[in-house]
């Protein structure tokens, strides 16, 4: 191959390669601030699933666990979102806790996970991830785990729905 | 070749349609296709990717050296791709979520790369786009077939909306990774059977 | 996300339990295309574990060392193919000067392996789930060792398919899907591994 053949090619590869990346610095740089939106859109929305009353949220940390502070309109402390990760059966599980200033689950949300369909996804349905409502300082087992366990697993998904019940468990632990 | 082909359109719908026909890129089709949405969403970034790309190798075809035409069509793929991830994870984060790692794996997509070599470096701009846009409705008839096939039998809804109703016990092996395969295999088979009668005529 | 810094649990993760090929459907173009015969199967899925693990070191290299500190995150799958192509064309020029042999073995195969998704996405996937240096080597053997196994084991499946009887429309790639969808129904067995 000549010499000027190959200078050639270097040449058009390396000025299609600075156009490329001049072309996706625009597109990143129109895009990251929606981007960014969309992202904080999501945590909040999440965050007022949890937590009706609450419009201001703010980062915070108790006992050195870090977590969102909620404020409702009168800019009153209501409670605290702390989000963990479990291992559950078919990966990691995602999950956020709202507790309330005493330390009362107010509710939980799972944000991820990779359970089996049908079985284990079934940790997000109301009967199972809506009994910790309300929970405080209490058994956090599962029925067939502990004579004083106060949650009932899912048919055939007994591990996700204990994964699910220990990460609660845990971080109350951690916080009392 | 003529200026202006609607042919190179509907070729690649049916007669030569990417996946059932040329077999090409099968990655995304089998991993995107559990639900009609995600596949709708995917069918739409290849349209965007293959259209955007044909156009632009249509048009430097003559200023590029045959020996480095293939890690420029590289770049030129990969950008769009780039274009269009992030396009999607800033107004529709959604479909993004669910597109997963397939998205920017469509670079190594066959079928993009395949269409840049034979087609678009050697036909001129419209024919290239009308050649893109063909390929990708194929290539989007073909992952809505499986996905309708796959969302349907296993999760008995079509878009969401429940079809088969509540007392469905879902066929849950279809939309997990074995039913795609048995899915594909059965589709294929089909075909052939035609072709084999074609054949036999 | 895998927080654990286990390297066995990351390993055991890509080889088995999300295999690349029969879980996530990767590098399906040279399984269906190519695994007839088990020679050539092994020497391509070797090719590829090697490529992988050094292909995805450098991509790791490349987005942690030089396009974080510079905030060009977004060129990362420009970046990742251009790496990719080029070591498989330098790696092709070496085996050719050293031995030839060699390479007329792998004739096609080589510049191929530039186009098979499993390398591009283990490169992804070790970004996306923020390993270290040494899990990300950890993770594409992982990753690659699975899909050579895949491909080994479906080529001598293969071999024992050309006497069985086969209905006329099936013959041929069909057959060949619905064998992997058995496969890949056994691998799903392994989901429940991560409790070990």
């Amino acid at each position: 191959m000549k010499k000027k053949d190959i200078i050639k090619g270097i040449i058009v590869l390396l000025s299609v390669t600075l156009l490329s990346g001049y072309l996706l610095a625009q597109v990143y740089s129109l895009t990251k601030p929606k981007i960014e939106q969309q992202k904080k859109i999501e945590e909040e929305r999440l965050n007022r699933d949890i937590f009706e009353e609450g419009v201001k949220f703010s980062e915070d940390n108790l006992k050195e666990i870090p977590c969102t502070a909620v404020y409702d309109i009168n800019g009153n402390l209501i409670g605290r979102i702390f989000t963990s990760q479990v291992r559950g059966y078919g990966g990691n599980i995602t999950i956020k806790v709202g507790f309330d200033n005493e330390l009362k689950i107010v509710d939980v949300k799972i944000l991820e996970h990779t359970e089996t369909p049908g079985l284990g996804s079934k940790i997000t349905d109301s009967n199972f991830i809506g009994q910790f409502k309300n929970k405080q300082g209490a058994d956090l087992y599962l029925k067939t785990d502990s004579p004083t366990g106060q949650v009932d697993g899912i048919t055939g998904a007994t591990i996700s729905s204990r994964a699910v019940t220990e990460g609660i468990r845990k971080l109350q632990e951690q916080l009392q | 070749m003529k200026k202006f082909e609607l042919n190179n359109l509907t070729r690649g719908i049916w007669k030569e349609n990417p996946i059932f026909y040329l077999m090409l890129g099968l990655c995304p089709l089998l991993a995107v296709s559990a639900s009609l949405k995600d596949a709708l969403g995917m069918g739409g970034a290849f349209i965007f990717v293959l259209l955007g790309s044909n156009v632009t190798i249509a048009l430097i075809r003559k200023v590029v050296p045959a020996h480095v035409r293939i890690p420029v069509f590289i770049v030129v793929i990969a950008t769009f791709v780039t274009i269009i991830d992030y396009s999607l994870a800033a107004f529709s984060p959604q479909v993004h979520k669910n597109l997963g790692v397939y998205l920017p794996l469509m670079v190594v997509n066959c079928i993009l790369l395949g269409r840049a070599e034979a087609f678009a470096s050697k036909n001129n701009v419209i024919n290239s786009a009308l050649d893109g846009i063909g390929m990708g409705l194929g290539f989007t008839l073909a992952i809505l077939v499986i996905a309708s096939i796959r969302e349907f039998l296993g999760q008995g809804t079509l878009f969401g909306i429940s079809v088969l109703g509540k007392n469905y016990l879902p066929f849950l092996i279809m939309i997990m990774p074995p039913g795609a395969f048995f899915v594909i295999g059965f589709l294929i088979a089909i075909k052939n059977s035609f072709g084999g009668k074609k054949n036999a005529e | 996300m895998l927080n654990e810094l286990n390297l066995g649990f990351i390993f055991l993760s890509a080889f088995l339990v999300n295999n690349i090929l029969l879980i996530r459907f990767l590098a399906l173009c040279s399984f269906i295309g190519m695994s007839t015969d088990i020679k050539a199967s092994t020497g391509m899925g070797l090719a590829v574990v090697f490529v992988t693990v050094v292909a995805c070191s450098i991509s790791w290299a490349v987005y942690n060392c030089l396009l974080v500190p510079f905030h060009l995150e977004y060129l990362r799958t420009v970046t990742f193919i251009l790496t990719i192509a080029s070591f498989v064309q330098f790696e092709e020029i070496i085996i050719r000067k050293k031995s030839p042999v060699l390479y007329n073995a792998f004739g096609i195969y080589l510049p191929l392996i530039t186009t098979n998704c499993a390398i591009l996405a283990s490169a992804f996937l070790g970004i996306d789930y923020r390993l270290n240096f040494i899990q990300n080597i950890v993770f594409s053997l992982g990753v690659s060792i699975g899909y050579c196994f895949a491909i080994v084991l479906f080529a001598s499946m293969r071999d024992r398919l050309k006497t069985a009887p086969v209905p006329a429309s099936f013959t041929g790639v069909p057959i060949a899907f619905i064998m992997t969808g058995l496969m890949s129904l056994a691998f799903l067995g392994f989901k429940g591994l991560f409790k070990l």
